[in-house]
């Protein structure tokens, strides 16, 4: 009776279009705002590649990010003294000015020979050559940061009232991390930054399998670092995920709610209106099932075409919202998203069609027939 | 003597009672016994509030009475639950109403196929058989009208092709002239005649015409509840058979000749 069902809601055009923007509009937020949670996630996953196989090392009590260059050198040697570790990264980061989609630049400072940790490995350069040893004032740079600044080889580029050369711009990698930084040797930051600490340092392990073990006799070994493998990191930015995830959607559903209870107040007003009508349809033999099912299936029907609009306007907007985080982040409308669009709207109906569908199936047919 | 049951409609002692739990502050049916031959035409009447709308709400299946028993078509209807009934008034019975009662969003073709879209036919099915109706009823140039673009006449027409949508036994007419000139109510006086004399359908209505009465085989006068008498304005075999108290007045015949 789906054809029955969309000529009844069409009945009264204003009224269902209301009623569908409603919807549509609550869905459209959780979707848009939805799809920043998911831009976020995206983010994150790409920076954690950076951390496979290496165990990063933190001062202790902070989780992904630290506050400042605070690992000391005595922390540096017990690092050194631990086995089955095949190299040792340390790496101190100066943060440019913040703006709204994250930080202007990201300095990071690091030995010369072990930029490979950093970048990845067979990472070529796009242009020139990476940092070697006896560099002095030189820096090498990711493509967006490149791109961003209309940088080439050869350009300079300050920090801290202190120049660096542009010797080297790293081929692009699709890891924002790797593309939006700036590297330049470790020496060269503590002296600019006037700091004999680290931001963090890589551990890198001989055997893979070695990792929680080394990890775990960091933390035994001193109290002031905190070890995390990859794994770790991907559970503690999994939580943060969730939570912006929940926040985001919890929004959106208090509008998607109202949207609800549009629905709802069309379809008690539409089983009043059609108080006679149903008394008729009983009277010529429609069983309660079959009036319970219809209406419900106006509402679902309503409420399923917000859905999906509002899915599109979700999808609209977040095309719109990415301009504004200016390539840090790109909200994106997976469709896991877009499904639990679709599948709220419906549910909003049902649940709301509810109510006004079971006072229609409960109609003494004797009673709404005459019904004036 | 004809077995019990037999007729395609009966009551048995049907009492219909409004009131708090339990009590009878109105009594709208007191003790109805009566029946109905298949194939029949029957008329009932009686003033306002003599119980004539409730009892044709009982025979249709729409009200449960308070005690008695309803047959119909020998099937004793009493503690059947909301979609029995449902099915008995879906397959056995069609319903005519005073106003017509048709969707005003739909047009007269899918007034009528309803009933059978209702019963889980097809769109194609449904539609197929309600032209057919529609053409039976004189109304195949107007299929694709809506109700406010019919006269009360073409509008009941519509209504009385819906009521035999299913193929009922038993077409129910509540006042189904009521709210039509002279001219277009015998107009649909001549048609609930034909279809009960050339198709066969038992015709039972509430009227207040008194031509509509004339034309019936048994007129069932009530008053405040309970069967006065039951009149035969043309003479019936039935009335030779036997005698049968009904009510507490008692049974009357009336042997006028027939007006044909």
């Amino acid at each position: 009776m789906l054809d029955l069902a969309l000529k009844n809601i069409f009945r009264n055009r204003t009224r269902t279009i209301l009623t569908v923007l409603g919807i549509l509009i609550g869905i459209g937020a959780i979707v848009a705002l939805g799809s920043i949670a998911e831009g976020i996630d995206a983010s994150v996953q790409s920076s954690l590649q950076l951390t496979a196989s290496k165990i990063t090392i933190m001062p202790a009590g902070s989780g992904l990010f630290s506050a400042g260059n605070d690992i000391t050198p005595e922390d540096l040697e017990l690092l050194q003294g631990i086995g089955g570790v095949a190299d040792i990264v340390p790496v101190v980061v100066a943060i440019g000015p913040i703006q709204f989609s994250g930080p202007e630049y990201i300095v990071i400072g690091i030995e010369p020979g072990k930029t490979e940790y950093f970048v990845g490995e067979n990472i070529g350069m796009y242009q020139g050559r990476p940092l070697e040893e006896g560099d002095s004032g030189a820096a090498m740079v990711g493509r967006t940061t490149a791109e961003r600044y209309s940088l080439q080889v050869g350009d300079s580029w300050t920090v801290d009232e202190e120049d660096f050369e542009i010797v080297g711009i790293i081929e692009e990698t699709g890891i924002s991390d790797i593309d939006a930084s700036i590297l330049v040797t470790l020496e060269d930051l503590k002296n600019v930054l006037e700091t004999e600490n680290y931001y963090s340092v890589y551990v890198i392990p001989d055997d893979i399998k070695d990792t929680e073990k080394i990890a775990a006799e960091v933390e035994d070994a001193s109290e002031d670092l905190t070890a995390l493998t990859s794994e770790e990191l991907a559970r503690q930015a999994s939580q943060i995920v969730d939570q912006i995830r929940f926040f985001t959607f919890g929004i959106g559903a208090i509008a998607a709610f109202v949207g609800g209870l549009g629905v709802m107040n069309t379809m008690i007003m539409a089983v009043m209106e059609r108080r006679k009508e149903i008394g008729v349809m009983k009277a010529i033999g429609a069983t309660n099932r079959m009036v319970l099912t219809q209406i419900l299936t106006e509402s679902a029907l309503m409420s399923l075409i917000g859905g999906v609009g509002g899915v599109l306007l979700g999808m609209g907007a977040s095309f719109l919202l990415s301009a504004g985080f200016g390539g840090q982040i790109s909200p994106v409308v997976t469709p896991m998203l877009a499904l639990e669009g679709v599948s709220f709207a419906l549910l909003l109906g049902v649940v709301g069609g509810l109510y006004p569908a079971r006072n229609a199936s409960r109609l003494d047919p004797v009673e709404a027939l005459r019904y004036e | 003597m004809k077995q019990k049951h037999e007729h395609v409609i009966e009551t048995m002692d049907v009492t219909k009672c409004y009131g708090e739990e339990g009590t009878c502050e109105v009594t709208a049916l007191n003790n109805i016994n009566m029946h109905v031959e298949k194939g029949s035409f029957v008329s009932i009447m009686g003033p306002s509030g003599s119980g004539k709308t409730t009892l044709l709400d009982v025979i249709g299946c729409l009200l449960k009475p308070t005690s008695g028993n309803v047959y119909i078509d020998g099937k004793n209807v009493i503690g059947l639950d909301d979609d029995e009934l449902a099915l008995i008034r879906r397959e056995k019975i069609g319903f005519v109403f005073q106003q017509y009662n048709l969707i005003p969003s739909s047009t007269a073709l899918e007034n009528v196929e309803i009933p059978l879209r209702i019963a889980g036919r097809s769109k194609w099915e449904a539609e197929d058989k309600a032209k057919r109706l529609l053409k039976l009823v004189g109304l195949e140039d107007r299929m694709v009208h809506k109700p406010s673009q019919l006269s009360g006449g073409q509008q009941q027409r519509v209504a009385i092709a819906r009521s035999l949508a299913n193929d009922p036994k038993i077409i129910l007419g509540d006042e189904p002239t009521g709210n039509l000139d002279t001219k277009t109510g015998e107009m649909i006086l001549n048609l609930l005649r034909k279809l009960n004399k050339e198709e066969g359908y038992t015709i039972i209505v509430v009227t207040h015409d008194s031509r509509v009465a004339q034309h019936s085989d048994k007129i069932i006068n009530l008053l405040d509840g309970e069967v006065l008498n039951e009149t035969y304005p043309n003479g019936s075999r039935e009335h030779e058979a036997r005698r049968r108290k009904t009510g507490r007045l008692g049974y009357i015949e009336s042997s006028r000749q027939s007006r044909g």
